[in-house]
């Protein structure tokens, strides 16, 4: 079973990058604990910091996020389409089944085509 | 993992190997990186150090090392430690499901008195039936260090360059999924191995009952999913955040994007996790599109029976070198590619942020759909009109 | 104990306690993050099962979605104040109390119902399982499930435009004048 691989491969990958985090502690000195002075102040371009840090940020983020998730479901179901259509051609229910998919992605195009009338993808 | 101890041992090294493999491949490319960019813009790039300036590989991990380990004090401790490490994970594991040569078969033998094998060792880190599935998932899990490392380092322009990041990689993700569909249609597997044997020999398919065989052509990917292949390309650009699509590192608006508080080996950490995504994105182009391990001219078979003939003379002896000799095969074109990569971050410049999310989604992904239209009617109408 | 039973038991670990850290979590971010692992682990679980397309389709799809939940956290929540607001106040505290009665209620109900099951185990042998069944779930899909199949695409489209209205609508509290 090839998942008790993934688990191990893992599991060293997690412990090698830790290792290599302590390390490099070690090597170069801990500056973690002592947090005095200007330099741990969030990087700023030489401004000293001004706003809060939990900014808030643009609507159009979530909005490309929800929709990358409805085309990615939609993608997703093609899947198990591409990798038996031409089982179903050759056993005579090709054109049932290639209707159907088409039905899916006029159904997805249209969703694609409006999205991109109702500049819901235009960033500015 | 294996059926007993010494089968599970070598599957255990074999992906240790890989990986170390991968973090080793990073100095190195970072080297061909600077000397190629140098050469590129009339300069000689890094050439003080050892032999073409190749000790600059190790000059700067021990520079690296001696880093002071620092942490802003806005920093989220927890976040901020863990992504960097994290960073490494899914790129290197994604990579291990992709197969690099043919396998690698050992004979029974004796050891300690007992007797073992026959074994088979499959020439990936482990070989997954829903391979692409497989690669997909997991490469769309290292969105997750970009959001991590931007918000756990308390920095606005960190948590702009991870948004932007993530927003980037999502988009492109419809484009590369949707463009794979033809690919999967084409081989009618998600088996990665199954797609490498589906391209051997020359080229050769049924159109409409007839048989048609063009014999200076290998039977690649490449030539059935031309579009595909420019759409799957492309995607990969962005999945790994390489120019012209590094908006999430744009120097002159984000510092550097979701790294910016990070300095010595944790930055070198999201560096690894990039160039593996760069490796999954070569290595995936190979697979689908150029015939993987196999020899062009070749197919697996005939290079086995000229090792037989010429080479060696035990079952063991033929198989390992069979193997060698794919896994070179696989390597060249690998490497092609990685330059590839490299010769376009250094000839290309950056897009405006609007033009990328235009590109992806109003053309890449309209040019994807068409693409699997097409390849749907093509393979309908290659089987039904006889 | 088996290689499988290992890991059939430490995958179930993971995922029950990152399914806990999603509730017990004052920090969205966190909570968002622990769901994230654990939908991992139970795609990790599905091909334990032999189901890796369904393990695949359930990290890549929630995988997606989480980070979607993630963006709403940075967008929406001022994570100072929510974190106040959720770990103290009478009715807060009220409702967390509520909360836990009705856990307490489900998890004896649920219980009771499953020692029913249990009592005659229906065990799966994972050697007849097949080695692929992407294909045997295309087939039943675009067989059977049709119909539901079509009606997924309307339904995501149906999201979709609400999401966009959602996005765009100018009224409401936060409305700029």
């Amino acid at each position: 079973m090839p998942l008790g691989g993934v688990l191990f491969l893992t599991i060293f990958i997690a412990l090698f990058g830790t290792l290599l985090i302590f390390l490099a502690r070690a090597m170069g000195g801990d500056q973690t604990r002592n947090q005095t002075g200007v330099k741990f102040d969030p990087y700023e371009c030489g401004i000293p910091g001004q706003e809060k840090k939990d900014t808030k940020v643009s609507v159009k983020f979530y909005l490309t996020a929800i929709l990358f998730i409805l085309f990615d479901i939609e993608i997703i179901f093609m899947y198990p389409w591409a990798i038996t259509f031409r089982d179903f051609i050759e056993a005579g229910a090709g054109t049932a089944v290639g209707l159907s998919m088409l039905i899916f992605l006029l159904i997805f195009i249209f969703g694609l085509f409006w999205e991109i009338k109702s500049k819901a993808l235009e960033w500015d | 993992m294996g059926q007993d101890i010494f089968e599970i041992t070598i599957n255990g090294i074999k992906l240790i190997v890989i990986f170390l493999l991968m973090v080793q491949a990073v100095p190195i490319l970072v080297w061909v990186e600077r000397r190629g960019s140098a050469f590129i813009q009339n300069r000689l790039g890094p050439n003080r150090v050892g032999p073409l300036g190749l000790m600059q590989l190790l000059a700067d991990a021990v520079k690296f090392l001696n880093k002071e380990d620092f942490l802003p004090r806005k920093a989220v401790r927890a976040l901020f430690y863990t992504a960097p490490v994290y960073a490494l994970i899914p790129g290197v594991i994604a990579y291990c499901a992709i197969p690099l040569g043919t396998p690698l078969q050992i004979e029974a033998f004796e050891m300690a008195g007992k007797m073992w094998g026959p074994y088979t060792f499959a020439m990936q880190g482990f070989d997954i039936g829903v391979g692409i599935v497989f690669i997909l998932g997991i490469s769309s899990l290292a969105a997750y260090t970009i959001l991590m490392a931007g918000w756990g380092s308390g920095n606005k322009f960190s948590l702009m360059g991870a948004l932007r990041a993530s927003a980037q990689i999502i988009s492109y993700e419809l484009a590369l999924g949707l463009s794979i569909v033809g690919v999967i249609m084409l081989y009618g597997t998600f088996n990665l191995t199954d797609m490498v044997l589906a391209q051997q020999g020359p080229m050769s398919f049924s159109f409409m009952g007839n048989q048609v065989v063009i014999p200076w052509l290998p039977n690649w990917g490449l030539f059935y999913q031309p579009l595909g292949f420019i759409l799957f390309f492309a995607a990969t650009f962005a999945e790994s955040n390489r120019l012209p699509f590094d908006l999430a590192e744009g120097e002159a608006e984000l510092v550097a994007g979701f790294h910016t508080e990070y300095g010595g080996f944790k930055m070198l950490m999201f560096f690894i996790g990039e160039y593996a995504h760069m490796m999954i994105a070569a290595g995936l182009v190979t697979t689908f599109f150029f015939g993987g391990y196999l020899v062009p001219g070749f197919t697996p078979a005939e290079i086995r029976e000229f090792v037989a003939q010429n080479l060696a003379s035990t079952p063991n002896g033929i198989s390992a070198i069979t193997s060698v000799i794919h896994l070179l095969a696989y390597f060249v074109k690998f490497a092609l590619f990685l330059w590839f990569f490299i010769h376009v971050r250094w000839t290309l410049p950056r897009f405006r942020y609007d033009q990328l999310m235009d590109l992806g989604w109003k053309t890449m992904l309209p040019w994807a759909l068409f693409n699997t239209i097409l390849t749907a009617v093509v393979i309908y109408v290659a089987y039904n009109f006889a | 104990m088996t290689a499988d039973a290992f890991i059939f038991w430490f995958l179930s670990l993971v995922a029950v306690t990152s399914g806990l850290s999603v509730v017990m979590m004052a920090n969205p971010i966190y909570s968002a993050l622990s769901l994230a692992m654990t939908m991992v682990s139970l795609a990790a679980l599905f091909a334990t099962l032999g189901a890796y397309f369904i393990a695949g389709v359930q990290v890549i799809v929630y995988a997606g979605a989480v980070m979607v939940l993630f963006v709403i956290v940075l967008m929406l929540f001022d994570l100072r104040e929510e974190t106040k607001a959720f770990t103290r106040g009478q009715v807060s505290g009220a409702l967390k109390i509520a909360m836990i009665g009705f856990l307490a209620g489900l998890i004896v109900m649920v219980m009771a119902q499953g020692v029913k099951f249990l009592a005659a185990p229906d065990v799966v042998d994972a050697a007849k399982l097949p080695e692929d069944s992407s294909k045997a779930l295309g087939l039943v899909l675009f067989n059977r499930h049709i119909f539901g199949f079509e009606a997924l695409g309307v339904l995501l489209l149906v999201v979709a435009v609400g999401t966009v209205a959602l996005a765009r609508s100018k009224g409401g509290t936060h409305a700029k004048h």
